[in-house]
């Protein structure tokens, strides 16, 4: 069904008959607005018709930026077509995970990775599986609407888990990581610095460690002023 | 001599534009000091003469290799090469005819080999200016020539082409070559485009460049990149969570608090409030009132700042403190206003409000002094004078009885009692 020549009743909203995600047509997850420009571009008419999860592969290996609409015309990215089509494919979790996995190609992570923060319903899995990816800090070239922009696999995954809209989509509502530890379901994040952030704790009480900027170029750790020899008031002193 | 314009109406024209081409009759124009354009106006009799570039540089190499063109040369030179290259048609004409005819043997093989190599040794020679033509007719090799008896001549066929179809034969040639060009330059651009980058009817993909996400360029950089903004996520989600314990532990205080303590600490909450809002500076007696606007959203620090800032108590220029100092013409809350044809006279509503508020008690004693005024003139009064005022003012007396007057005494009156009327109505 998904191969159809023009896939429109994968698009309609009538009689469909595929997997539901949160009890909906996973093509509704994007915006009515953003799913008409991507059916009308190029890339997805040209290249992403007909696609199966294999050859979607292929396609997705020759990502070559991430990014939502851009320009005037809102023209959507290929990553873009390619998550819309992930949608409509919906594969299996299995594949999903192995997208995840793959090391060499991290256009398709970041794609991997969008699509589960979009179609898993249970939040607790949703963080489990992208937090790990927190530690990848490989770049990633993304459009804007005006220009380009230099980001990272874990600044993506953050604002997946965090922001409520990115690459023209809202996301759908994820419950904060806070609610999910109250409840017990999941623990609390062990970062990946691990050691190195206890050591960090252990040294600075106030301040932040790395985080402290140079103002004058005297900062020690503990935050003393250079001392000088004499004091001011020492001079007077007769 | 038809007109230049083909239409009769006036030439409208005969003003001077700086930069308008003058076409003038005689176009060789000898007074031009620019050697280039008396070269082209030269080259080319029919065309107009070129204006005169005063602002041409004039070096002096530049005008020395100008003046060294000898156009004649060039001209008996271009001519000489168009002979030579009809001859040389010409010549390969007839020597593919020739070769059609003598050569049944090597024809099949070399025909077309040898029809180009001689091609191009011709060419060869005369390209020594001139830029590469596009005939790529090689080198021809003469074959030995082979007897036919007079028999044998008659039986092959010689493919006389008349003047059209010769004509047509090079047509078609050329044609083809066109066609090759054409096909080639296709070519180049289907392999600059397969091997640049893949766009999706993209122009602007040289930009994409100015982001560089190659990996590994320097390993230890990014790796304190990384850690920065681990640290920064950390912290974010600490903080987030000491907050939350400190809004529990407030509420836990404050239930744990009796219920005056908690008054108190609202009002002392109010009454900081309230020094805030006294700190702020207050508006002057007319001073125009600048609002924020609704639509502000709080940014970063620096926005916040400027949106919270208290401009209500601030001077700017010309402004006035005190405008009841001003004449009051002046005395207008916004001052932009003066001079303006919409300006209304409206001041402030106290001062445009014709009620009376407050305690009336108070009552005006304008009556006290009213005896001295002649009647006249004094005010009607309230409900004193209930009877009446002017001529009504003063009672009228009892009217003396008259005797005519009582019904009674008429009776004995000589004149006669018209109680009674008869009426006839005959």
């Amino acid at each position: 069904m998904a191969h159809a020549a023009d896939a429109k009743k994968a698009l309609d909203s009538r009689g469909y008959t595929g997997s539901l995600i949160r009890g909906d047509n996973p093509l509704k997850l994007f915006e009515k607005p953003v799913r008409d420009r991507i059916i009308e571009s190029y890339y997805w008419k040209e290249q992403c018709f007909g696609l199966n999860a294999a050859t979607l592969l292929d396609r997705a290996i020759e990502l070559t930026f991430i990014g939502g609409t851009y320009g005037v015309s809102q023209r959507p990215t290929p990553f873009l077509c390619l998550a819309f089509k992930m949608l409509q494919l919906t594969p299996d979790k299995e594949v999903i995970l192995f997208y995840l996995q793959q090391e060499e190609f991290k256009y398709l992570r970041a794609l991997a990775a969008f699509y589960i923060r979009l179609a898993w319903e249970k939040d607790a899995e949703v963080y489990e599986t992208l937090e790990p990816y927190l530690a990848d800090s490989r770049k990633l070239r993304r459009r804007t609407r005006e220009g380009w922009t230099l980001t990272h696999v874990d600044e993506f995954v953050d604002d997946l888990l965090i922001k409520g809209r990115i690459c023209a989509t809202t996301l759908p509502k994820l419950n904060p990581r806070v609610m999910l530890e109250d409840e017990d379901k999941l623990e609390p994040r062990i970062s990946a610095l691990g050691e190195e952030l206890e050591e960090l704790d252990a040294d600075d009480d106030g301040s932040e460690g790395e985080v402290v900027e140079v103002a004058n170029g005297h900062a020690n750790g503990n935050g003393h002023p250079e001392e000088d020899g004499d004091n001011d008031a020492d001079m007077d002193a007769d | 001599m038809p007109p230049k314009r083909m239409t009769a109406n006036q030439d409208r024209s005969h003003r001077y534009y700086p930069g308008k081409v003058e076409y003038a009759e005689d176009a060789l124009s000898s007074d031009s000091e620019n050697s280039d354009a008396e070269a082209s106006s030269a080259h080319q009799p029919a065309k107009p003469t070129l204006p005169k570039a005063t602002s041409f540089p004039k070096d002096a190499r530049l005008a020395a290799n100008l003046s060294k063109i000898d156009l004649d040369a060039r001209r008996a030179q271009a001519a000489a090469q168009e002979a030579e290259r009809l001859k040389r048609e010409a010549d390969a004409r007839a020597k593919e005819e020739e070769e059609f005819v003598t050569d049944d043997d090597n024809d099949e093989e070399d025909g077309s080999g040898r029809e180009q190599e001689s091609g191009s040794e011709e060419e060869e020679e005369e390209q020594e200016e001139s830029t590469s033509s596009e005939d790529d007719v090689p080198k021809r090799r003469m074959p030995a020539p082979k007897f036919i008896s007079k028999t044998n001549r008659k039986q092959c066929s010689v493919p006389v082409f008349s003047e059209e179809e010769l004509a047509a034969q090079e047509d078609a040639r050329r044609k083809e070559r066109a066609d090759e060009m054409l096909q080639l330059q296709l070519e180049k651009q289907a392999a600059a485009k397969a091997a640049g980058k893949k766009d999706w009817d993209d122009d602007e993909e040289g930009l994409a460049d100015e982001v560089d996400d190659a990996d590994d360029v320097d390993p230890e950089e990014e790796r304190a990149l990384w850690k920065i903004r681990e640290l920064l996520r950390i912290k974010r989600d600490r903080d987030a969570i000491e907050s939350a314990e400190k809004e529990r532990e407030e509420i836990e205080r404050r239930r744990n608090l009796s219920k005056e303590e908690r008054d108190a600490e609202d009002r002392e909450y109010i009454d900081t409030q309230k020094e805030e809002h006294e700190g702020k500076g207050k508006m002057g007696h007319m001073q125009k009132y600048f609002h924020r606007g609704a639509y502000t959203f709080d940014a970063d620090d620096e926005t916040k700042q400027l949106l919270n800032r208290d401009i209500m108590g601030s001077r700017f220029q010309d402004d006035a403190r005190d405008k009841s100092m001003l004449p009051s013409a002046l005395q207008i809350r916004d001052m932009t206003k003066i001079g303006k044809k919409g300006r209304t006279r409206y001041r402030d509503m106290k001062s445009e409000d014709t009620g009376r508020w407050g305690d009336l008690g108070v009552r005006d004693r304008r009556k006290d002094g009213e005896y001295k005024l002649d009647e006249r003139f004094r005010s009607d009064g309230d409900a004193e004078r209930a009877g009446g005022t002017g001529a009504n003012a003063y009672a009228v007396g009892e009217r003396r009885k008259r005797v005519d007057d009582s019904r009674d005494g008429r009776r004995d009156d000589k004149r006669p009692n018209l109680h009674y009327v008869y009426y006839d109505p005959a």
